[in-house]
C-alpha cells in the first residue's frame, strides 16, 4: 500500500421539515408602510442561518417592495406573535409560509384600494420592486404612492397570518403515525485521503445534493450546505467531548478540537427543488439535513481508501491505524489459515 | 486595588484610563472603552474572535495585559472603516455571504484585514493558513475563504471594484442572492449580542458549580457571600416561588441544585454585584456541604437493576423508549439470502457556538419580569418560567437576542431562570456572561449513542427486514432526550422503504453532561450506522453504492417506517445529482482498482501540508510590498 490513499464513499438521507410528531404552527403581522416601506413583525430572531433575508425576500415578493425596504420585528414575546423555536428546519418553511400570507392580506388590502381607485380589476394589479402596474393598461406608481393614497382613502394596508403544519403523534405500540407533512432527501459523496503513516485523514472533495423544495437564497442553502458538512467532518474525524467519572477532560477549545480552514474540503453543492404542495411557498428546509449524510460519506470513503470500517465516530488517527493494524495482522494469517 | 495609568492610541484616537493592572486588553476595549466589537470566544487564544491589531500586529487580545498595551496603537474591527461606510474586505464579506451569526466575524474580518496587508498576493493555501487561528462554527470556511480571495482580487487590481456590488436580481426576489440584511451590523462589529449589552445600574452574575457528579447536598450557606461589599443578592432553590422545573420535554430540572446534583458544573447558587470580580470572590464564601453519591457513568450500567436511581420519578433510570414496529421481521429474516449484525457508536458532541451563553434580566416598570438571551425557544422558555416564579403569563417576557450561534445547543433555559430570579430580587439589571469552560460544562451536547444493527437483504440486493436498536446517554436531565429519540427513530433505516422493521431507541439518564438537541436531533446518529451498512452490505453483494441505494429507496406512495405514505420522495433525483457532479465511477466497494479516473479531479482541494512556504526570488520579487 502507498503511503497515502484515495478513497471515495457515498451516503444517502432524509429528513422532516419543522417539529416532530405534533401539530406545529407559526404567526405572523404585517403593514405596507409610508414610504413604499413594509414592517413584519414576527416572533424570529437570527440565529445565523439568514431567516430575517429570506422573510425580507418573501415579504418584498408579497408585497411589492424592496427586501431593504423590509423592517422585521423581533423576537419578543410581549410584542410580536408567536413563532416559537428557533430550530428544527422549521423557520422557512413555518415563519416564512406565516409572512407570505400576512404580506398578501396586507397587499389585497391596498391592491383593493388602488384597484378602485384606478378603476381596473384587483386582479390586474402586480407589484414589484417598488413599484405597482396594472397589466394590460399604462398605469404605475410607485409603492410609495400606493401606500399614501391607500390611506388617504381611510385603509391601513395590513394583514396577518399563521402557518400549521398537521403532524401527528406516533402510536405508543408501533410508532406509527404522520410525523411530517414535508420530507427532504439529501445525498453527499466523500473524497478522501488516508495517510496511512499517521492515521490522518484529509477531506478533499465533497458533493452535495440536497431537496430544499425552493431556494428562496441559493447563496444562503449553500452557506448551510458548507456549515453541515463542515460539522458533520468535525464529528467524523476530530471532535470528541470526553469525561471521566462525570468530569470532563475537554474543557476548551485547546483540548476540544475543531475543524479550522485548514480541514475544509472543497465543497461542492448542488440544489434539488422538490417543492412542497402543502404551503405557499414550496420551500422547505436545509439547516439540519445538511449535515447528516457527511460522517458516514466519510467512512464509507476511507473504506475504499483503505479497506478498514471505522464503526465508532470519531474516525482519530490513533483508530485508523489502529484499524490498519488489525487489517494487516489479519491477512498476515490467511495464507497460513488456508 | 492598585491602579495603573494607561496611555495608547486606539483606532487614532489617543486614550487615557486607570485601569486594573490585571485587566486583559480584551477587557479595557470591550468594559472601559465599549469596543464590543472585539468578542470574547474562548479567553484562551483558542479561537480568534477577540482579534486587534497592536502596532500593525494582529494580537488575540485575551492573551495580552492591558498594561502591556502602554503606548501602543491599536486598532479594533470598529476603527477598520468610517462609520456608515465598509472597507473591501466587509463589501466582500457582504457580498459572498461570509457572516452567518457572526460572533465569529469582527475576529475573521481582523484576521482577513491582516492577510490583506501582509500577504496580499496570497494564494488560496496561503489565505487558509494564515485564517488558520479563527474559528467558525456555522459557515464552513467556504465563503469566508472565497470572501477573502475576492477583496485580495480588488484590492490588487486583478478584480474591479464592482466584483463588491451586489448581484442584480431578475423579475423575482425568491431565488436571488439578496445580500444579508444583517451583514453590515457583523462585519463592523456594531451588532449587540447579550453579553454587549449593558444597562444602567446593572448587576454581575457569577455561579457556584457542582464539583461532583452525583452528591446531596446537605446544607448551603450564603450568609458570608451576602454580607459582602458589593454584593446585592445570592441566591438558591430555596429563592424559587413557583413550581420550579423546567425541560424541553420533561421538567425534571431545577433552575439551581435543589437537595442533589446530578453533574458536575450544575449551578448550586448564584450572586449578582456590583462588578464581575466581587460575584466571583463571592462564589468563595459560600459554603455547601455534600455528600457523594454513587455515579452512573455508562448508559448500559443505568439499565442494570442495581443501579443508583438518578431521579426520583424515573426508577428505571429511562427517560424515553420510543418503539416502531412495521410488518413482521421475522418473516423478514426468513426471507433474507443475506444477514448482516454490526454495532456502531458515536461520541458525544459540544456544539461549541463562538458565543457563549449569556443574558440580562431586569423588571419592568409594569413589574415584567423580563429576560433577554440568546435563547432558541422564548415562547417555551416563557411558559415555563411564569411557573417557575409563578406570575401569570403577561408578566413574563423572553426577548431574543441575536444568536451567536446555537445548533439546538441554546434550547436549555439553563441560565435564564436564575437572571429572572436575582432581577426580582434587587429590582436592579443584572447580566451573566458564562465562561468558555462554562459553556462546555453546563451546556447540552449531542447525545452518544450505541446501535445494535440487524439487516436482511436478498442476493439482488433488497433489504427485507430491519432490526435497530440505539441507546443514548442523556446524562443528568431529560432536556430534548425524548424528542431526539423519537426523530431517531423515524429516521433511522434511512430513506429506504422497508418492509418488516423494529426499532427501539432508549436514552437513559446518567450522571455525564447532559445531552440535548444538537442539528439532527438524533438524526445523523441513527444514518450513521444504517449509510454504513448500507456500504457494508453493498460490498458484501458486489453491488455499487449508488445501486444499492436505488433498489431500496422510497419512492412516492412508499411507506415510512412510520406507516406515513409518501406523496412524493426525492431521493432519486438527489442521488443522481450527487452522482453526476462527482462523476462517480460505478462498481462494487473496494473493486475499482488502482486503475480509476475519479480521484483528485474538479471539485477537490489539495492535500493540506504544514510546514515552510518557499518561493523562489522572481516570485519575491514580483510581491507587492
Amino acid at each position: 500500500m502507498q503511503r497515502k490513499m484515495r478513497g471515495r464513499g457515498i451516503a444517502a438521507s432524509w429528513y422532516g421539515i419543522a417539529r416532530t410528531a405534533t401539530v406545529d404552527r407559526a404567526g405572523a403581522w404585517a403593514e405596507l408602510d409610508d414610504g413604499g416601506t413594509a414592517k413584519v413583525v414576527t416572533g424570529v430572531t437570527e440565529i445565523g442561518e439568514g431567516i430575517l433575508t429570506v422573510l425580507a425576500q418573501i415579504a418584498a415578493e408579497e408585497t411589492g417592495v424592496r427586501p431593504e425596504d423590509v423592517t422585521i420585528g423581533d423576537n419578543d414575546t410581549a410584542r410580536s406573535p408567536e413563532a416559537a423555536h428557533a430550530g428544527a428546519t422549521r423557520q422557512t418553511y413555518m415563519i416564512g409560509n406565516s409572512v407570505a400570507l400576512a404580506c398578501r392580506e396586507a397587499r389585497d388590502k391596498l391592491f383593493a384600494e388602488i384597484a378602485e381607485h384606478w378603476e381596473v380589476e384587483a386582479a390586474t394589479l402586480v407589484a414589484f420592486d417598488g413599484e405597482l402596474r396594472a397589466e394590460g393598461t399604462n398605469l404605475a406608481m410607485s409603492m410609495t404612492e400606493a401606500v399614501d393614497i391607500c390611506k388617504k382613502r381611510g385603509v391601513v394596508p395590513v394583514g396577518s397570518g399563521h402557518f400549521t403544519s398537521h403532524g401527528t403523534g406516533l402510536d405508543p405500540e408501533d410508532g406509527s403515525g404522520r410525523p411530517w407533512q414535508a420530507y427532504v432527501f439529501g445525498t453527499q459523496v466523500a473524497e478522501v485521503e488516508v495517510d496511512t503513516v499517521t492515521g490522518e485523514v484529509q477531506v478533499l472533495g465533497i458533493w452535495a445534493a440536497h431537496d430544499v423544495g425552493r431556494a428562496i437564497n441559493p447563496r444562503g442553502v449553500e452557506g448551510q450546505i458548507e456549515g453541515g458538512v463542515v460539522q458533520g467532518l468535525g464529528q467524523a474525524l476530530m471532535e470528541d467531548y470526553q469525561t471521566v467519572d462525570g468530569h470532563t477532560t475537554t474543557h476548551g477549545f485547546a483540548k476540544y478540537i475543531l475543524p479550522t480552514s485548514l480541514d475544509v474540503p472543497e465543497i461542492t453543492s448542488i440544489l434539488v427543488e422538490d417543492p412542497d404542495p402543502l404551503s405557499p411557498l414550496g420551500a422547505k428546509g436545509i439547516g439540519e439535513p445538511a449535515l447528516v449524510p457527511t460522517a458516514p460519506a466519510i467512512m464509507n470513503a476511507i473504506h475504499d481508501a483503505v479497506g478498514v470500517r471505522i464503526k465508532s465516530l470519531p474516525a482519530s488517527p490513533e483508530k485508523v491505524l489502529a484499524a490498519l493494524a488489525e487489517k494487516e495482522a489479519r491477512e498476515a494469517q490467511k495464507p497460513a489459515a488456508e | 486595588m492598585p491602579e495603573i495609568d494607561l496611555s495608547l492610541h486606539v483606532n487614532g484616537r489617543k486614550v487615557t484610563r486607570r485601569v486594573d493592572p490585571g485587566a486583559r486588553l480584551l477587557d479595557f476595549l470591550r468594559d472601559d472603552l465599549n469596543l464590543t466589537g472585539t468578542k470574547e470566544g474562548c479567553g484562551a487564544g483558542e479561537c480568534g474572535t477577540c482579534s486587534v491589531f497592536v502596532d500593525g500586529k494582529l494580537v488575540k487580545s485575551c492573551l495580552m495585559p492591558a498594561a502591556k498595551a502602554q503606548g501602543t496603537e491599536i486598532e479594533t474591527v470598529e476603527g477598520l472603516a468610517r462609520p456608515g461606510e465598509l472597507e473591501a474586505i466587509q463589501k466582500a464579506f457582504h457580498k459572498t455571504g461570509a457572516s452567518q451569526c457572526g460572533y465569529c466575524i469582527p475576529g475573521m474580518v481582523m484576521a482577513a484585514t491582516s492577510v490583506l496587508r501582509e500577504a496580499p498576493e496570497a494564494s488560496m493555501e496561503e489565505i487558509k493558513e494564515r485564517m488558520g487561528g479563527n474559528i467558525c462554527r456555522c459557515t464552513g470556511y467556504s465563503k469566508i475563504i472565497e470572501a477573502v480571495a475576492l477583496a485580495r482580487d480588488v484590492v490588487t487590481g486583478r478584480a474591479t471594484p464592482d466584483a463588491l456590488e451586489p448581484e442584480r436580481v431578475g423579475d423575482s426576489f425568491i431565488g436571488s442572492n439578496v445580500r444579508r440584511l444583517d451583514a453590515p451590523s457583523k462585519v463592523t462589529g456594531r451588532l449587540k449580542y447579550a453579553g454587549d449589552m449593558v444597562m444602567p445600574d446593572m448587576l454581575h452574575m457569577a455561579v457556584l458549580r457542582s464539583p461532583h457528579a452525583h452528591a446531596e447536598i446537605v446544607s448551603i450557606d450564603t450568609s458570608e457571600a451576602e454580607a459582602m461589599d458589593g454584593v446585592a443578592c445570592a441566591i438558591t432553590a430555596s429563592d424559587v416561588p413557583g413550581t420550579d422545573g423546567f425541560g424541553v420535554f420533561v421538567h425534571d430540572q431545577p433552575i439551581m441544585a435543589r437537595g442533589k446534583v446530578r453533574h458536575v458544573g450544575e449551578a448550586v447558587a448564584a450572586v449578582a454585584a456590583e462588578n464581575e470580580v466581587t460575584a466571583r470572590k463571592a462564589l468563595a464564601k459560600i459554603r455547601v456541604e455534600y455528600r457523594e453519591l454513587p455515579g452512573l457513568y455508562d448508559p448500559e450500567d443505568a439499565l442494570a437493576d442495581s443501579a443508583p436511581v438518578i431521579h426520583d420519578y424515573a426508577p428505571d433510570n429511562v427517560v424515553k423508549h420510543i418503539p416502531l414496529r412495521k410488518g413482521d421481521i421475522d418473516k423478514g429474516f426468513a426471507e433474507a439470502h443475506l444477514i448482516l449484525e454490526d454495532e456502531f457508536a458515536t461520541q458525544q458532541v459540544e456544539h461549541a457556538y463562538l458565543e457563549p451563553e449569556a443574558g440580562l434580566a431586569y423588571v419592568d416598570a409594569d413589574d415584567v419580569v423580563t429576560v433577554i438571551s440568546p435563547s432558541q425557544n422564548i415562547t417555551h422558555h416563557r411558559h415555563m418560567l411564569s411557573e417557575i416564579i409563578a406570575k401569570p403569563i403577561n408578566k413574563v417576557r423572553f426577548i431574543m437576542s441575536p444568536v451567536g450561534g446555537g445548533f439546538g445547543g441554546k434550547e436549555d433555559m439553563i441560565y435564564q431562570g436564575m437572571l429572572a430570579l436575582a432581577a426580582m430580587k434587587t429590582y436592579r439589571p443584572v447580566r451573566l456572561v458564562f465562561t468558555r469552560e462554562e459553556s462546555i460544562i453546563a451546556s447540552a451536547k449531542r447525545h452518544p449513542s450505541r446501535v445494535r444493527y440487524r439487516m436482511g437483504l436478498t442476493n439482488d440486493g433488497r433489504i427485507t427486514a430491519i432490526k435497530f436498536e440505539m441507546l443514548s446517554d442523556g446524562g443528568a436531565y431529560g432536556m430534548s432526550s425524548e424528542g431526539v429519540m423519537r426523530k431517531a427513530a423515524i429516521l433511522s433505516c434511512g430513506p429506504y422503504e422497508v418492509d418488516n422493521i423494529q426499532v427501539d431507541t432508549r436514552v437513559v439518564y446518567t450522571n455525564n453532561t447532559p445531552s440535548g438537541a444538537f442539528r439532527t436531533f438524533g438524526g445523523m446518529q441513527a444514518q450513521f450506522a444504517t449509510e454504513s451498512m448500507m456500504d457494508i452490505a453493498a460490498e458484501r453483494l458486489g453491488l455499487d453504492p449508488f445501486e444499492i441505494r436505488r433498489i431500496n429507496m422510497m419512492r412516492a406512495g412508499s411507506l415510512t417506517h412510520t406507516q406515513q405514505e409518501l406523496k412524493s420522495a426525492s431521493i432519486d433525483r438527489v442521488l443522481a445529482e450527487a452522482e453526476k457532479a462527482s462523476r462517480w465511477e460505478a462498481g462494487p466497494a473496494g473493486m475499482r482498482g488502482p486503475e480509476r479516473g475519479d480521484l483528485g479531479g474538479p471539485g477537490t482541494r489539495a492535500p493540506c501540508t504544514l510546514g515552510a512556504r518557499f518561493e523562489s526570488k522572481a516570485e519575491k520579487k514580483g510581491r507587492v510590498a
